[in-house]
Parts: structure tokens; C-alpha cells; sequence
């Protein structure tokens, strides 16, 4: 059998891309369901409006209208990378027509959707042609060579764009985390509203990324570091003045923040030495439990009251100390064997903790009553008021926590680029290489474990003290699962992939609690697919797409580097003759 | 004659029964480049890995500068021994000038701390080190080529990043296993001249090669290992009218080999 897309001739490709705009649009606006849905009509229960209002354009339909328009005025516009552009936009139109029909189709108990007998609602069926026909015309006009947009511009128009882009995203971040609402018992149709964002909001990054706009951002911002650097925190630090602003969704953000820290500093030990940590979440854990005491009732027994910061830097160490016990079996076991040396210590953590050995855990009753953190008087669970906008409860949390993510990354970064880092990712590329090399490889992978223990241990004392209540619960092997699918799915070694990875796999739950009986189920499922097509993950290093994805720096695949390069070893022979005389 | 910069004496080598290296000895002076040839499975490699402390020996030992080496790769490489491998072994998804950095770490300083501040003092040290890797690039000819990652490299250019790494140690002693294997002529010839400039700078190579015309035009000292032993050492000149030589090389009536399998593996 040949290819599909063998039969999908150059000549097709104008009607076809024409001819899946027409129908996005065409099926945005025709009504999409003609039946009550299960939990009564809107506006009471459903927020989706494809019964009392068939023709407004809002919410998903405002989106595919997006899409659609776009792709209709590219598809007469020769941009470059055009056909990439049509494919995401298709590929977005194409998720959210198939996550409101399926939802609309399950709701309505069958296909009641699409067969109702007063009016026919074939709105989701045909934009769901229109996305397809759209794809297949961008793959039949040929898929260009990936865009290179030059970065030599003036500073002030970088500055700009970057400004821009920042501001875009945070925009992004906000719309997506408050996307559908909170969900539960409020609102049952949130998952499907979030999930119809996420097609719409990944189908228009995918059309940026194919006009070469977000790589040329992302060499924008590496050449221009300082202030990107400046305006990314001034961003994180606007959350909570956006829609974003809620108690519920501060609270989200910080957990992801926490999250976050603790997934980059996993990503030292995984990602940069390349040594498989599979009870990571036991040093979150060291951190938070021995926060907790110092904080908390055990200290207060003692008459002891410690400044949060001091608190906060004896947990880090103690979790580095532990995370330097661990480490050390690493002089004798590689590979496999060392996953499961790490597993064991996760098990042995979370069991002693259960069983209160040592009575510094609570055991199933946990270690309740942590005191918040107080600055001046103010303690961080309490709202604010910053130049006249009243800030809601978490906000002061999120702030610590944006500061912790930042010296987290920036620790990772300049040490990535150090002697330290080098030998890391030496060793992670060939251990005997390395040591041959010079490089004390046992103290160099102790030193990882130490630097990642630290960075989880100093996560653990703002959780204990943000969330008041420390149980073995949150420590449990699963969690350190997710946290290492966070560090590769965002991509190993990077430290934004690992931020995102980590947003995804705690938002997700959050976000899907109304499939919670299928909650893991998909969450595999994503996993295998990104594995399978996205191997060197979601914002890969550039070392990891070396390596995965068969690219060179600057994005351009192997062969057409080895071919441009083949001239050079006559040069070189050239230079070394001159070096021999 | 100058005092020996290695010297390896009476280094014998046994795995369980098999005695893969006989007492076997090298000495090896400043500037000079001494060859080391043998059939396959003769033990060159395995007396390279005594000589870098990845092989303890069964016996004798190992001289730099008349002290003995650790039994450690690290710890060889800092006192100055530095090797290149058999078969390339880069570290390939980082780029070239990364790979010479990874081999000026034994010479730099930077310990976590400083790795983590980024001090005045980290800076230095670092811009330091780019500097010797970028002119180390340029010594073996790949000084357009820093950024580009080692996989993406030719072949003939790998090897040479491989001797481009290996002196980024400061070594006073630089061992090459077979650094010419799969190159054409014009290649070979290119390594030849990088050797002699190697060696112009005062340090001392020990060449192991199959290609018996590279190691005569190149060695001063030339050693011929069989089945683990020592059999010549000796001037090009010498080791290429030695009848021994000749024989370990062409070959004998096939019943005399037999008969020197079967010596060999009763031993």
C-alpha cells in the first residue's frame, strides 16, 4: 500500500485548503446540537452555546472562527511556510471540532447530536471535514523547509517584539489556566472547555512555529538574555493581576510553581548527568518534614522560633545531606541498578513516614498547624492590597514561589554552562570517556545528587509552610513519576521545557477532574504518543534534539549540515600543515 | 640521554588464565614518537589501558617521570597521560569546542560554588578556557568548526577533535590508538604532520597503528608486539629487516601457526 500521502497530488492542494477553510467556517456557523443537554439547557448548567444560541459566536465557536479565517487568508497569501502554517491551523481547527462533537455526541447520550429531528445540526461534522480537507491540502502543497528569520535587527524592534511575545504569553498562561472555569460541580462541562482551548491555543502556536515566528523568538530572547530574563519575571509577577487573579487559581499556580523548582532540580540529575532518580520526591519530602518541625508545634514545644528563611536554607541542607547518602551508591552502580537503588530509598522514605519512625512525621495524622509565612507582619495566605487592586489570597505565596522558580533556573543555568555542568553531561554521554577525560566521575554524580536534593528540599519548606499541613501522602511514588514524565515530556536538560512539563502534568489533574475515572488512562496515552513523535520533548535542549530528533543547533536536520560541511576537511588539512611546519 | 618521561617496566597483564601482555617495557623520552604495531589481539590495546590506569597490571609497573602512576584514569590524566581512542569516542551531541572544554576540566579550577555565582574569578577562568580550546581547534585544524556538534563532524575530523580534546589536558605524555584507522591517504598524511607538530611542542606520543608505512615514516622508536610479548624494538630501519617481523606479519606455513595456537592458548 502506498502512503497517504502519495495520493495527495500538488495540484489538489489550493482546493482542498480552500475548500477546509470554507467548511471550518461554514460548520462554525451552523447550530451544532439540537437537544437539551443531559444536565438541563444553558444558561443554567451549559456553558457550551450550541442549543439556546446556534448562531452566537463565542467561546469554541469564536475560536474555529479564528482558525478558519486564518487559514482562508493564508491559504491566498504566500507567506513563507505556508503549508506548515495551514497544517497547524488545521490540525487546531481539527481538535476542537472533535472535542466539542464527542462531548456534545456523549453528552446527548449517542448521536443524538447530529440526528436530532427538528433541525439538523451537522455544524460539528462538517467543520470536522473542513479541518481534515485543510490538513490534507497543506501536506499535498508540500511542507516547506522550516523558516529561518534573521535576528540581526535593531535592538529596540527586538526589544519590542520580545516585549510583545512575553506579554502574549502570559496572556496565554492566564486564558489557559482559568479556560472552562474551575470545573466540579459548578460547571460539568470544563474539561471539554479546556481541552477545546488547548486545540485552539496549540493550533495557532503550531501556525507561529511553522512561519518560523516561534523559533525566531526563542533566538530573539537567547541573544537578548538580560532582558528577556527581566521582562519573563515582570510577566510571572502580573499573574495575579489577570483574569488569573482568584484565590483557586493563585493556589493552582503556585502548586505548579512548587512543582516546577522541584522538576528542574530532578532535571540536574536526569536530564544533565543523566542519572535515573526514581524516588526524587523523597527529597521534597525531607525538606517539607523537616520544615514543618522547625516551623511548627515540635519547634514551639522547644520555645524555638525560627525566620522562615532559616527554616527554609536547614531543610535544604538536610535534604542535600540525604540526597549525597543516596548519591552514593552511584560510585558502584550504573544504569538500571542505580533506578532501582533510588526507588528503594523513595519506598523507605514514604514507609518511615507512614509509620512516624523516629516521630518527626505525624504518621497518618500528618504534621498539621505549619505556620504560614509572615513578612512584616503579613502572613502570605492573607489577601493584599498593591496600588488600589486588592490581590487575592494566594497571591504573596505566588510571588515567593515566582522568586523560587527564578533563582532555581538561574542556579541551573549557570551551572549547566560551568566546568561542573561539562563534566555532567560528559558523563551522561560516556561515563568511561569522562573519566579518562580527567573528571572524577563519583564525586562529579554526588555532587547532582546533592545540587537536585537541595533544590526539592528548598521546594519542600515553602510547601510545607504554603499548604500548613505536611503528610506522607504527597510524597508517595507516583509523585515521583510524575515529576521525572514532567522533566522529559518539557525535555530533558531545558529548563523552560521543564517548567512546562511540570505545568502540564499538575494542571492537567486539576483541569480533568470530571473524567477523573479516565484521568490516567489519558495521561499515558499522551505520554506514549509525545514519546513516539516528540522524543526529545516539548521545548527540547539543544543537546536532547542532537541526539532525538537528528537536528543540529540551529534546528536544520543532520544530513544538510554533513553535505554544507563537506568541504572543510581540504581547508583543515590545509591549517594543520601549516601547524606541522 | 635525557631521563624517560614514561616508562613502563616489566608490565605484565593476566585476565584470569589469559595472559594477554608478558612483560612488556616502553621508554619513552621527551619529543620523542615511538610506534607500536602488532597483529590483532597482540595486547597494544591492552597495554594502553595499563598505561592510562583503566587496567591495573598483574605486574610491574608505571613510571611518569620516575613516579608511580595512580591506578586511576582520572588520576592518570592529571598527572599527564592523556589518550585518544580505537574506536571514536566523542561525546557527540555536545559541539567540538565543548568536547576540547570537557578536556581542559582537569586544569581548571571552578569548584560548585563558583560554578553557581559565576564570579569575576569563575569568568576569568572560563574565558581562559575557551581561549586555549579555540586555539587548540585551530592547532588541528578545525577552527571554523567549534559550534558544530561532534556527530555532525566528518570522520577524519572526529579523530582529530579526539587529539584536539586529548591535549587540552596539558599531557607531557599523549597516547594515540590508531589515529589514521579508516582515513585515505591525503588524511593520513594530514595526521602525520599533526603528530610531528604535537611532538615539536615537547611531548611525548606513543602512535599504536596497523598501517606499518604510516608508523615507519613517523616513529623514531618502534616496538613490535605478538601475542602479548615484546618481540623487537628498535630504529624504523631495524624493526622493518627483522626477519621476526616479517613472519608475525606475512605469516608461516599453515601448520606452524598451529602449532603456535596451541602454545599459546596451553600458556
Amino acid at each position: 500500500m502506498r502512503p497517504l500521502h502519495e495520493y495527495l497530488r500538488p495540484a489538489y492542494a489550493q482546493p482542498l485548503r480552500v475548500a477546509g477553510s470554507v467548511l471550518v467556517l461554514v460548520g462554525t456557523l451552523m447550530p451544532w446540537a439540537t437537544f437539551v443537554l443531559n444536565d438541563g439547557p444553558y444558561p443554567g448548567k451549559a456553558t457550551l452555546q450550541f442549543f439556546d444560541l446556534p448562531f452566537a459566536v463565542t467561546g469554541f465557536r469564536l475560536h474555529l472562527m479564528v482558525l478558519g479565517l486564518a487559514a482562508l487568508i493564508v491559504s491566498f497569501v504566500p507567506i513563507p511556510g505556508r503549508n506548515r502554517v495551514l497544517r497547524g491551523l488545521g490540525w487546531g481547527a481539527l481538535l476542537v471540532s472533535a472535542v466539542n462533537l464527542l462531548f456534545i455526541t456523549y453528552r446527548g447520550g449517542g448521536l443524538g447530536a447530529v440526528t436530532a429531528t427538528d433541525m439538523p445540526a451537522f455544524g460539528g461534522l462538517v467543520a470536522l471535514v473542513g479541518a481534515a480537507l485543510l490538513i490534507a491540502g497543506a501536506v499535498a502543497g508540500g511542507l516547506e523547509e522550516p523558516v529561518h528569520l534573521p535576528t540581526r535587527i535593531n535592538r529596540f524592534v527586538a526589544w519590542a517584539v520580545l516585549l510583545v511575545a512575553y506579554v502574549a504569553l502570559l496572556f496565554l498562561v492566564a486564558w489557559t489556566l482559568t479556560a472552562g472555569g474551575q470545573g466540579g460541580v459548578a460547571n460539568p462541562y470544563a474539561g471539554a472547555q479546556f481541552l477545546s482551548f488547548l486545540g485552539y491555543a496549540g493550533g495557532l502556536l503550531a501556525a507561529l512555529q511553522g512561519a518560523g515566528v516561534l523559533p525566531w523568538i526563542a533566538r530573539l530572547s537567547e541573544e537578548h538574555r538580560p532582558f528577556s530574563i527581566a521582562v519573563l519575571v515582570g510577566c510571572a509577577l502580573a499573574l495575579p493581576f489577570t483574569s488569573a487573579g482568584t484565590d483557586y487559581w493563585m493556589t493552582v499556580a503556585a502548586n505548579i510553581g512548587i512543582y516546577a523548582a522541584t522538576a528542574i532540580g530532578l532535571n540536574v540529575v536526569v536530564g544533565l548527568a543523566g542519572l535515573l532518580d526514581i524516588g526524587y520526591v523523597a527529597f521534597l519530602g525531607i525538606g517539607a518534614f523537616v520544615a514543618a518541625n522547625l516551623s511548627g508545634a515540635a519547634a514551639a514545644k522547644l520555645d524555638i522560633t525560627l525566620p522562615f528563611v532559616v527554616a527554609a536554607v536547614i531543610a535544604a541542607v538536610v535534604a542535600g545531606t540525604f540526597g549525597a547518602i543516596v548519591g552514593s551508591p552511584t560510585l558502584r552502580v550504573r544504569g538500571d541498578y542505580l533506578a532501582i537503588v533510588t526507588l528503594a530509598f523513595g519506598e523507605i522514605f514514604v514507609r518511615s513516614a507512614q509509620n512516624n519512625i523516629g516521630g518527626m512525621t505525624g504518621g497518618p495524622n500528618a504534621i498539621p498547624g505549619v505556620p504560614p509565612v509572615t513578612l512584616f507582619g503579613t502572613g502570605f495566605n492573607e489577601p493584599v492590597t498593591i496600588g488600589g487592586s486588592r490581590l487575592p489570597s494566594g497571591a504573596l505565596y505566588y510571588f515567593l514561589i515566582v522568586l523560587l522558580v527564578a533563582l532555581v533556573m538561574a542556579m541551573f543555568a549557570n551551572l549547566k554552562h560551568s566546568r561542573i555542568g561539562r563534566a555532567w553531561i560528559a558523563i551522561r554521554e560516556d561515563e568511561d570517556v569522562a573519566k579518562a577525560m580527567g573528571i572524577s566521575t563519583g564525586r562529579i554524580k554526588i555532587l547532582a545528587f546533592m545540587v537536585g536534593a537541595t533544590t526539592a528540599g528548598l521546594s519542600g519548606a515553602v510547601f510545607a509552610h504554603k499548604l500548613g499541613t505536611v503528610s506522607y501522602e504527597s510524597f508517595k511514588f507516583l509523585e515521583s513519576v510524575t515529576l521525572i514524565s514532567a522533566v522529559i515530556l518539557g525535555g530533558m536538560g531545558s529548563i523552560p521545557g521543564a517548567v512546562l512539563g511540570a505545568s502540564l502534568l499538575f494542571v492537567l489533574p486539576e483541569k480533568l477532574r470530571e473524567f477523573s475515572e479516565y484521568r490516567l488512562l489519558l495521561f499515558g496515552l499522551a505520554l506514549v504518543l509525545i514519546m513516539r513523535f516528540r522524543p526529545q520533548g516539548l521545548v527540547p535542549d539543544r543537546h536532547r534534539r542532537a541526539e532525538l530528533a537528528g537536528e543540529d543547533i540551529e534546528g536544520r536536520k543532520l544530513e544538510e549540515t554533513v553535505t554544507e560541511q563537506a568541504h572543510l576537511p581540504t581547508g583543515a588539512a590545509t591549517l594543520t600543515r601549516e601547524a606541522g611546519t | 640521554m635525557t631521563a624517560p618521561v614514561l616508562e613502563a617496566r616489566n608490565v605484565t597483564m593476566a585476565f584470569g588464565g589469559l595472559v594477554a601482555l608478558s612483560d612488556v617495557s616502553l621508554e619513552l623520552s621527551e619529543g620523542q614518537i615511538v610506534g607500536l604495531i602488532g597483529p590483532n589481539g597482540a595486547g597494544k590495546t591492552t597495554f594502553f589501558n595499563c598505561l592510562t590506569g583503566l587496567y591495573t597490571p598483574s605486574k610491574g609497573q608505571v613510571l611518569l617521570r620516575g613516579k608511580r602512576l595512580p591506578g586511576d584514569p582520572a588520576r592518570v590524566t592529571a598527572a599527564g597521560v592523556a589518550r585518544t581512542f580505537q574506536n571514536i569516542r566523542l561525546f557527540p551531541s555536545m559541539t567540538a569546542l565543548e568536547n576540547v572544554l570537557v578536556g581542559r576540566h582537569v586544569r581548571m579550577r571552578q569548584g560548585p560554588l563558583s560554578s553557581l555565582f559565576h564570579g569575576p574569578a569563575f569568568r576569568r577562568g572560563e574565558a581562559a578556557a575557551r581561549e586555549r580550546a579555540q586555539a587548540l581547534l585551530d592547532f588541528v585544524g578545525l577552527g571554523k568548526v567549534g559550534d558544530v556538534l561532534a556527530r555532525n563532524l566528518p570522520y577524519g575530523d572526529q579523530r582529530r577533535l579526539e587529539i584536539a580534546r586529548a591535549l587540552a589536558t596539558d599531557p607531557k605524555v599523549l597516547l594515540l590508538d590508531e589515529p589514521t584507522a579508516g582515513m585515505n591517504p591525503q588524511e593520513t598524511d594530514a595526521t602525520r604532520h599533526l603528530i610531528f607538530a604535537i611532538r615539536d611542542t615537547g611531548i611525548a606520543v606513543v602512535v599504536i597503528e596497523h598501517d606499518t608505512k604510516f608508523i615507519f615514516t613517523l616513529c623514531d622508536d618502534v616496538s613490535v608486539l605478538v601475542q602479548g610479548e615484546l618481540l623487537v624494538r628498535g630504529t624504523p630501519d631495524e624493526v622493518r629487516a627483522d626477519p621476526r617481523v616479517i613472519e608475525a606479519y606475512l605469516g608461516k606455513p599453515p601448520d606452524e601457526v598451529e602449532a603456535e595456537v596451541h602454545r599459546g592458548e596451553t600458556r
